[in-house]
């Protein structure tokens, strides 16, 4: 049985909300939504403005586990083993392997005279299965201009945007870019003591490092230049199937032996440190202005509540005159709290799952450095509910507490 | 029986003392129609409040059926006004945002009556008031008249001990007074105990004794 004082303080509550302005409560009802939106929208942005380049280092680089070579080595030994220990693994729905190696790219040899500057940019060239690279990290959609790699291509290489002068709109001192290169133009690649003359195919544009930086060959060409003929890469990313856990898989690839020739990492671990960190501060950032808007929406619904009780003070000393209990009055603008603060919530969560997540993951913000999307995990967003529901019932509670305190003849005659 | 013994109110502003009632010893019967008569400020209303536990006393006794209330706490007093009491205000003091009829029933609501029933005996009050048709009203659709009928049908609803009416006609013409007096008496002769303050000699008069207050005191 619920208590009487909650059942007269609903009863009140019910029909306060029914005959109260429709435009008093349209405009309580708006700043809750925009107190919604402010406790998750602004830090979904802030972390999703770095969830947007964590999860594209993941698609296009690092896939769901990352198998890369030793700090002491040169290359991943034993990778045919590897390989085949990834490959019959449950699972894992997809891997490529990559064979790294700096190289010096030089684009005006043909056309500089003795006292021009050569054209030269140093880069890692990446020798790649273009089959099995797309299977895993579909870079071939990051093509901008001209085509991506096929098995047979040979003496064809891709470039990174961050290669090309064109594609830097400013100046970066330190990171050197080869001018006037476009697609069919040829370029020298020399890796060690081999130099060769390639075409320029296709131009990659990625807001990845590990995209934008490097340049792509036919691994079959690449191995034979760079003399690797025993089968061992530098790296190999796993994709797994999408029940699967990364961890697992890592665990696995682990108790099978592998990290003794190779450190094995998920997509999470191979973030670096500095980046961990960066997303915890913004988390922080994001607390931070949370607990702002909570404190603001807090005190709008007090001054909301405050007012409210204030020019009802008649009318609740008449309450109590006639022997209601203050306790029942308490709880019916606690109620009213709540109803503001669930409703204001609701609505929240329909703008935010319903519009604007769907829209940034279609539209996401250009950021330099990543595509912004908005974070809004549900848990996280529930709990955020549950504090603005807590706040804003503290804040009800207090001022109707305040108001209802006070002498019962006083305010039914509207004395001081 | 409520009786008062010597009963002392002093509003205090500062520094500043003023005495509104001065040692006032009353005592009204059960079932009997007492009427407050006094010029403005002789500390009628302030009487009636005392009586009816609004506020509190400076000094004195206020006995309700043997019950000393000076030893009540705030809940109890609110319990007793409640289940014993009966409030006609000057103003109706209707709340606005419900209808007459939930006007009526919120007390009855409040004393743990089932819903349905209350509503029913509301809806049956309303009734014998002449009210059945405003039941879905708001305050502010009804006519003053109607208005302080609606405050008689929810102050006598849950047929409280004692009824006390503050200057029950003083908003209202002389018709709808004099059927607001109508009903009182209708209320006395059912055995209705009723103290009520007024400033209109020609109600007072309805009333089985009148007392007149001067300077805080009886006269």
């Amino acid at each position: 049985m619920i208590p009487l004082n909650i059942r007269i303080g609903f009863f009140l509550a019910l029909r306060a909300l029914r005959r109260a302005s429709l435009w008093t409560t349209s405009l309580i009802v708006f700043v809750m939504v925009l107190t919604f939106l402010n406790l998750v929208v602004i830090s979904g942005i802030l972390v999703g403005l770095l969830q947007g380049a964590v999860d594209a280092v993941r698609t296009e680089y690092t896939s769901d586990v990352i198998i890369s070579s030793l700090s002491d080595k040169n290359y991943i030994e034993n990778s045919p083993s590897i390989i085949a220990i990834v490959q019959s693994l449950p699972g894992v729905a997809g891997m490529t392997a990559r064979y790294s190696e700096m190289a010096e790219l030089e684009a005006n040899y043909q056309t500089r005279r003795a006292s021009d500057k050569p054209d030269i940019a140093n880069a890692q060239i990446i020798g790649i299965d273009p089959l099995e690279e797309n299977a895993v990290t579909g870079i071939a959609n990051d093509i901008v201009e001209g085509e991506f790699l096929e098995p047979g291509d040979y003496d064809k290489i891709v470039l990174g945007n961050y290669l090309l002068a064109q594609y830097i709109p400013i100046a970066t001192p330190g990171l050197a870019t080869l001018e006037n290169v476009g697609i069919g133009s040829k370029i020298r690649i020399r890796v060690g003591d081999v130099t060769r003359e390639v075409t320029v195919k296709g131009i990659l544009k990625s807001k990845v490092d590990e995209i934008a930086l490097r340049a792509f060959m036919v691994d079959a060409q690449f191995r034979s230049m760079i003399g690797r003929n025993d089968g061992n890469v530098d790296e190999i990313s796993v994709k797994i199937a999408k029940d699967a856990d990364p961890k697992s898989v890592r665990d696995a690839l682990v108790l099978r032996g592998v990290a003794q020739n190779a450190k094995v990492q998920t997509f999470e671990d191979a973030q670096p440190q500095a980046f961990k960190d960066i997303i915890n501060t913004f988390n922080m950032l994001g607390s931070m202005f949370s607990s702002i808007g909570l404190v603001v929406a807090s005190i709008t619904i007090f001054i909301v509540i405050f007012v409210n009780a204030l020019t009802r003070r008649k009318f609740i000393g008449i309450l109590k005159g006639i022997g209601i209990n203050g306790r029942a009055v308490e709880i019916s603008y606690v109620f009213q709290s709540i109803f503001y603060a669930v409703i204001g919530s609701a609505l929240g969560l329909v703008l935010v799952y319903v519009l604007l997540v769907p829209y940034f993951a279609a539209h996401p913000i250009n950021f330099p450095f990543s595509d912004g999307i908005l974070v809004a995990p549900l848990g996280q967003t529930f709990f955020r509910v549950g504090l603005l529901i807590a706040a804003t019932v503290i804040a009800g509670y207090i001022p109707a507490w305040m108001i209802i305190r006070r002498n019962t003849l006083d305010s039914i005659l509207g004395r001081n | 029986m409520i009786e008062t013994h010597n009963l002392i109110k002093t509003f205090k502003s500062g520094d500043v003392q003023t005495p509104v009632l001065k040692g006032i010893d009353f005592k009204a019967r059960d079932g009997e129609w007492v009427a407050i008569m006094g010029r403005s400020g002789a500390g009628k209303s302030t009487f009636l409040y005392q009586m009816s536990l609004l506020d509190d006393p400076t000094d004195g006794k206020i006995i309700i059926d043997g019950h000393d209330t000076h030893t009540m706490s705030a809940d109890e007093k609110m319990h007793f006004r409640l289940v014993k009491f009966g409030f006609v205000f000057q103003d109706y003091a209707l709340l606005p945002e419900l209808t007459a009829l939930e006007n009526v029933a919120l007390p009855l609501l409040m004393r743990g009556h089932a819903k349905k029933e209350v509503y029913r005996v509301s809806a049956q009050a309303m009734k014998q008031a002449g009210l059945e048709h405003r039941l879905d009203n708001l305050p502010s659709q009804l006519s003053g008249g109607e208005q302080q009928r609606v405050s008689i049908v929810r102050a006598v609803a849950h047929k409280p001990k004692i009824l006390f009416a503050d200057e029950p006609t003083a908003n209202l013409d002389n018709e709808s007074a004099r059927r607001i007096m109508s009903i009182f008496t209708e209320l006395h002769k059912a055995g209705q105990t009723i103290i009520m303050v007024t400033h209109e000699e020609e109600y007072a008069k309805l009333a089985e004794r009148i007392i007149h207050l001067d300077d805080g005191k009886i006269v």
